[in-house]
């Protein structure tokens, strides 16, 4: 894990988000799903945001990649990434800032890859329309994004189902980087598979960042994960966010009852051994 | 208890499973388990690994291809006509994974819990089985009044789990097979539905099979566990054993993969994460179940690992 160096003048970061609010529209009215969210995410940090189906960590998620279409609609805030205001991105502009600032990758590998098409030609794809128009030059780039996710060049002609649930996230995680973006977008990428292919994926992908140097807004439900994972973890509870500081600041003095009720609900796997595991719970 | 001082009430001997088409796929071989009374062993394994397959073939969705499974001692792998199957299910009843898919959405909760009595218990009267549903309905915490006119949709997950359950205690089973009960919930709630069925173990001397990829909470639930991978019992025991002193390198890397606070990434204890491909190899071989110590079998394979 990376920790940030503290010895030099902090500088500004990468990504802030302030006040954010995002509205579902529906026959009855408005539905708040993210209440004025605020927080930073450094240069080369992992943060996390944990929470249960419903809390509005993908909504924010979704919000920062501009992702949204109606009936979802950011009502207020603002979303600052590297300087650029990111709610006034239009049209082609927006378009070209997708993918070369920010990349995301979903749960569903299979469903972010074309079926239809090799992976050479959705590499291809991504190239052309971000201004990259030698073919040999994306032959070659797309070669060596397959051999940094640890998967041989000679499998670009094949189509997506012929890998594996771990590969072809491997796959998509490649394709985000293809561009050299500054943040990553990660929302449950491994929820869909297993845990050994989960911690080797990470793995990798913790040596790539160091390598490469960019930051990934990693968002789960699994908080034990996230603990290991991130330099920093933030808890949504009914679209706020509720609490935010280091894993170890976390564990061991969760402001928030709901924090606690989260821990709570992780049966330990070594119970005698690991005593703050279980947070004392007080009463509401 | 001992387990030695009791028979088991369903047994697995040497079961096989062999999906027969142009490449055939040995889902399941030499699987061998007892489930005991007031007991719950847990089966761990990832996607792939045959775990599902076994539910299915205890609960006779499926019929084996090789291996024998006793009931109460009795060789109950073929199915017998139509009243020893029913009398079987009524003995042996499941729990699915998707607590959303295993309910009929056009019916009440009502239906859901009193459908089985009227099935196998047809001798009850219309008062008896309301009272019946009733109790159903409290033993796995809902309101009867507020939930058993209700419709699925209305339910949220946890609760619809818990119909599910009541649905499946319904005709008083002696085991209960879980399949995954808690992964499609949300974490908060997981462990509740787990709790639930500490008492059925403890009160009702349910022997319980739980299915389940989470290491974790087979601690929780599970006196035993096996650990399954490519279709074969790899290491088998107590479960505090199994998690506390594994012995098998299949064992070993999922437990080193399991998030757990504390183990940060990038650190030295990924090691064996790093050679996983080398240990899901040799986790394929066909090797004997060695018992290293009593209760406590691993299967011996040709490469160990630091």
């Amino acid at each position: 894990m990376t920790v940030v160096q503290m010895n030099q003048p902090k500088p500004l970061p990468l990504l802030s988000v302030r006040d954010l609010c995002v509205d579902y529209a529906s026959r009855t009215g408005l539905k708040r799903a993210v209440d004025r969210v605020s927080f930073t995410l450094d240069a080369n940090e992992v943060l996390g945001l944990a929470g249960e189906s419903g809390s509005g960590k993908s909504t924010v998620a979704f919000a920062i990649a501009r992702l949204h279409r109606p009936p979802a609609f950011i009502t207020g805030g603002s979303v600052t990434l590297d300087g650029t205001d990111v709610l006034a991105l239009k049209g082609e502009n927006l378009r070209q800032w997708r993918w070369r600032d920010v990349s995301v990758v979903l749960q569903s590998a299979m469903n972010a890859l074309n079926p239809l098409l090799t992976v050479q030609a959705q590499f291809t794809d991504l190239f052309k329309a971000h201004g990259v128009k030698h073919k040999a030059e994306i032959l070659e780039r797309s070669a060596e994004l397959l051999r940094m996710v640890g998967i041989a060049p000679d499998r670009l002609l094949d189509y997506p189902h012929r890998f594996s649930g771990g590969m072809r996230q491997r796959l998509v995680i490649a394709m985000a980087l293809a561009l050299s973006p500054k943040l990553i977008i990660m929302d449950e990428p491994t929820t869909a598979l297993d845990v050994v292919v989960q911690r080797e994926l990470l793995e990798e992908v913790t040596i790539l960042r160091k390598r490469l140097g960019f930051s990934i807004l990693f968002i789960t439900h699994d908080l034990a994960l996230m603990s290991q994972f991130c330099d920093r973890i933030g808890i949504m509870l009914n679209g706020e966010l509720v609490e935010m500081g280091p894993p170890l600041q976390m564990i061991e003095a969760p402001q928030h009852a709901y924090t606690r009720k989260l821990w709570n609900a992780i049966p330990p796997l070594h119970p005698p051994q690991t005593p703050p595991r279980r947070v004392l719970e007080t009463a509401p | 208890m001992s387990p030695s001082l009791t028979s088991p009430i369903l047994e697995t001997r040497k079961l096989g499973m062999v999906f027969r088409g142009h490449r055939d796929v040995a889902a399941l071989t030499d699987v061998s388990f007892q489930l005991y009374r007031g007991r719950a062993l847990a089966l761990v394994g990832e996607s792939g690994s045959g775990k599902s397959t076994c539910a299915k073939i205890l609960t006779r969705m499926m019929l084996s291809t090789g291996g024998q499974i006793l009931f109460n001692g009795k060789d109950v792998t073929r199915p017998g006509d139509r009243r020893e199957v029913l009398a079987y299910r009524a003995q042996v009843q499941m729990v699915f994974q998707d607590p959303f898919a295993a309910l009929n959405p056009a019916h009440s909760v009502r239906h859901h819990l009193s459908r089985p009595l009227a099935l196998h218990k047809p001798n009850l009267g219309y008062g008896e089985r309301e009272d019946l549903t009733a109790e159903l309905s409290l033993m796995v915490g809902l309101d009867p009044a507020e939930t058993l006119d209700k419709y699925p949709h209305e339910l949220s997950g946890g609760q619809r789990q818990r119909v599910n359950l009541a649905r499946a205690m319904a005709v008083d089973p002696a085991v209960l097979i879980a399949d995954e009960p808690t992964s499609m919930l949300d974490v908060s709630i997981r462990l509740n539905i787990l709790d639930m069925f500490k008492p059925l173990k403890r009160d009702r001397g349910i022997a319980m099979l739980y299915i389940t990829h989470d290491i974790a909470t087979a601690r929780y639930v599970a006196e035993e566990t096996a650990v399954i991978y490519g279709g074969r019992i790899v290491e088998i025991g107590p479960t505090a054993t199994i998690i506390d002193a594994p012995r098998h390198p299949y064992t070993r890397l999922l437990l080193a993969a399991v998030p757990e606070i504390g183990r940060p990434f990038g650190s030295a204890d990924a090691g064996l994460v790093r050679e996983a491909d080398r240990v899901r190899a040799i986790s394929r071989e066909p090797g004997r179940l060695a018992e290293v110590a009593p209760g406590h079998l691993v299967r011996e394979c040709s490469a160990s690992f630091a």
